[in-house]
């Protein structure tokens, strides 16, 4: 598969670790699907499989039509100002969006709400910076 | 990053490197200076001749000059070349004086001919990670990550979110038991982190 145009979600992305790593990271561990690497494009998306469903909720935050997309899926991520982009491979589970309802990352005057998204260090520093913490992102697949 | 932000060091820099012309243009216009305004700025600022940014992660081994080596994670090695125009974070916005060896980094920049990077911007140790609050007390937080209990210590900078509301710096909200997301820096001598931001939901 190929990262396309056509629109899947927006919201707020926010950044994690995983794989071999130093400090706190290298106990984070190869996520759900076993080969998560903090130094590749890699992401965790909320609905990667019911089980993972289970413990991010989204849907709490409503955001409960967020489509499942399993280990291995493919999806283009934009800043949604600068326009930025990254082709990123799902290979975790995350973010887990119901413990941060309401939490909002904004630029140009407008904002995305909740977290959707989580991506490695490798993907996040693509289209921004890991001192912000959390990005308004577009994604599409 | 438009000219008007370029400062003049950092012109000359590019001016007088010794590069190909359109790496040099691509690392200004990652952003430099100021990363995270460069990347919320309204247009694209990427150049054209810069397909892809190159990455590296890892723990420094050696300081040589302007040139950090890393040692990878997965076992690779990494040259990171530092420039005036290098933004540096450590815990907060800083300079490469403060980068040491032991320490852990994650950089982004342009791959130079050499196999370098030349990097325009480098965190240093930087985290951020889901917690849970296991115990508060006047100078730090006492957090469980992974199974595994992590220090945070407050700095001057700490501040904190409430239910997706403005950063503050009054962290007496914050309540055992919550889930908390920490960005902060990792000290590598005990293990613990500086605690820059703590963000908690309702």
């Amino acid at each position: 598969m190929a990262c396309s145009s056509n629109a899947l979600w927006a919201g707020e992305t926010t950044w994690f670790c995983c794989g071999a790593a130093w400090g706190p990271c290298g106990s984070a561990g190869g996520g759900a699907c076993g080969n998560c690497a903090s130094a590749a494009n890699h992401g965790a998306w909320p609905n990667a499989s019911q089980a993972c469903w289970d413990i991010t909720r989204p849907d709490l935050c409503g955001e409960g039509g967020i489509p499942r997309r399993g280990c291995g899926s493919v999806m283009n991520v934009t800043h949604q100002c600068s326009g930025a982009t990254v082709c990123i491979t799902i290979t975790d589970c995350g973010p887990r969006t119901r413990s941060f309802c309401g939490e909002q990352s904004c630029c140009g005057g407008s904002c995305r709400i909740n977290r959707v998204l989580d991506l490695t260090p490798a993907a996040f520093t693509a289209i921004g910076s890991l001192d912000s913490g959390v990005l308004p992102v577009l994604i599409t697949e | 990053m438009t000219p008007t932000r370029t400062s003049p060091a950092r012109r000359s820099f590019l001016a007088s490197a010794a590069l190909g012309g359109a790496t040099i243009v691509g690392a200004s216009a990652l952003g430099a200076l100021d990363a995270d305004a460069a990347f919320a700025a309204p247009a694209p600022s990427l150049d054209p001749a810069v397909t892809r940014t190159s990455f590296a992660e890892g723990r420094i081994g050696a300081v040589k000059g302007s040139v950090l080596h890393v040692a990878g994670s997965r076992g690779e090695t990494h040259r990171i070349q530092l420039t005036n125009a290098t933004s540096v974070w450590k815990a907060r916005p800083t300079t490469a004086d403060a980068i040491e060896v032991g320490d852990g980094l994650y950089a982004r920049g342009v791959e130079m001919p050499d196999g370098a990077i030349a990097a325009d911007a480098v965190w240093v140790n930087i985290v951020n990670l889901y917690t849970t609050i296991r115990g508060i007390q006047r100078d730090r937080l006492h957090l469980s990550h992974g199974g595994h209990e992590l220090v945070a210590r407050t700095i001057p900078e700490t501040a904190a979110s409430y239910a997706g509301g403005a950063l503050t710096s009054d962290l007496s909200r914050l309540r055992i038991g919550q889930p908390a997301q920490v960005l902060g820096a990792w000290r590598p001598a005990d293990n613990s982190i500086d605690l820059v931001r703590v963000t908690v939901g309702h």
